[in-house]
Parts: C-alpha cells; structure tokens; sequence
C-alpha cells in the first residue's frame, strides 16, 4: 500500500472511531509513517479535493464527509459524536460508517431543529428538504462556503 | 448546501439572503446522493465520482440541467454567489 494511501485510511479511521480531527502526529503514529511524509500526503491529498486543510497545512478542516471543527450538523453513531460539512455530509457520515445514526441540524430559515434517525435502509420518511445556492460546477471554487 | 424544514422555507431564506432559489432536492434523493459520494469512502478502493459520473448519477435520481452539470460554464462568467 502506497504511503499517501496509508495516510488517506489513517485519517478516516481516525475520525470514524473518534468522531474528531487527527494531528499529523496521530496520522504518523496510525500509520507508521514519519511527519514529514504526513504533511507531504496532506498536501497531494489536498490537490486531488481529498482533504481540505487549514492555513497552516498541517490542520484538517474537512475529511469529507467528517468536518474537523464544530458545526451545525451532529451526527451520533454507535456512541460516537460528529460533524459534517454540510446537509449532504450529514447523511454521508452514517453512508460512510455504515451504521444507524441520528442526525441533529436546524432550518435555516426557521431555525427548527431537525432530529432525523438514519438506518442502513436510509432517513425516516420526512417532508425536510436539502437546498444548495452553489451550482456543481463551482463547487470546489470555496468549498467551505459551499 | 442546508435542511430546511419546507420548500416554503426554502423561498422564504432565498428572498431575505437575496440568494438565487436552486433546485429543490427530497430528503430520499439526498440519501442516495450521501451513498453514491461517501458508501465506500472508509476503505482502501473508494474515489471520488469523476465529473461524467457525476452527471450520470444526478441524471438517476432526476436531478438535471445546467445546475447539476459538473462542467457546465453557464455560471463562470457572472457574479460569484457569496
């Protein structure tokens, strides 16, 4: 397995089993792999729309669909709390896990909580919806925003 | 990319925030959005759905047009949506 794979899988399964952002540190250790070649994956896993990393490029911002900073949409999945980038995300984190989850986001219009259980089958059957401002072409144009 | 609670609501945001009012998507075709992107991301084959893929599987659950195109340039020229 090559080293960039190695660190892509550590990544993920750090954030899956603990539901927060790994340090390059963590990354290194999970993967046996030195520092050094950690931020140099970091940042090719950064340029093929991988990661999306903090300023200073050591920090991971989005390991989609796993956000690395609180947001306002939590996921819980067999005990383990999480965040998402976004509405989609958040279905994608019990897509990813493959396990029962429990959304909690709002409207953001009304700011009506959302509480939205999540089997392997998919959501309870809801009238919410999704939107998106963003056309798909322009997605990776400010990721965050969008 | 957001919940809300109605597509109601959904016009009632675009109207205050004098954002453009976009395709409308069920919480089922997001479901199936979420599998497509993210169902193997944890394991050692998983990739991201180049652009032609994408396009297909928006066309699968009936999402088409200039807004779901991956490589449409109809919004390159005008202002950026911020």
């Amino acid at each position: 397995m090559d080293l960039e794979l190695r660190v892509k899988l550590a990544v993920y399964a750090h954030f899956a089993e603990t539901g927060r952002r790994p340090s390059a540190a963590d990354v290194a250790s999970r993967a046996g792999v030195e520092a050094g070649e950690v931020r140099e994956s970091f940042a090719s896993l950064r340029s093929k729309r991988v990661l999306v990393l903090e300023a200073d490029g050591a920090s991971i911002r989005m390991a989609p669909p796993f956000s690395g900073v609180p947001t306002q949409h939590e996921v819980t999945a067999g005990g383990v709390s999480y965040y998402a980038n976004c509405a989609w995300d958040a279905l994608g984190i019990p897509a990813a896990l493959g396990r029962p989850a429990v959304v909690r986001s709002r409207c953001e219009e009304s700011l009506e909580p959302l509480e939205l259980a999540v089997s392997d089958q998919g959501p309870a059957a809801t009238d919410w919806v999704f939107h998106c401002v963003v056309p798909a072409a322009k997605w990776w144009d400010d990721i965050v925003f969008t | 990319m957001l919940f809300f609670r109605s597509e109601e609501r959904v016009r009632e945001w675009c109207a205050r925030t004098r954002h453009p009012l976009r395709p409308i998507v069920r919480m089922d075709q997001l479901w199936a959005l979420a599998r497509e992107w993210y169902s193997t991301r944890l394991q050692p084959d998983s990739r991201r759905p180049k652009p032609d893929e994408m396009g297909a599987i928006f066309a699968r659950l009936g999402l088409v047009g200039d807004f779901w195109d991956p490589q449409s340039d109809t919004f390159g020229g005008g202002p950026r949506v911020s």
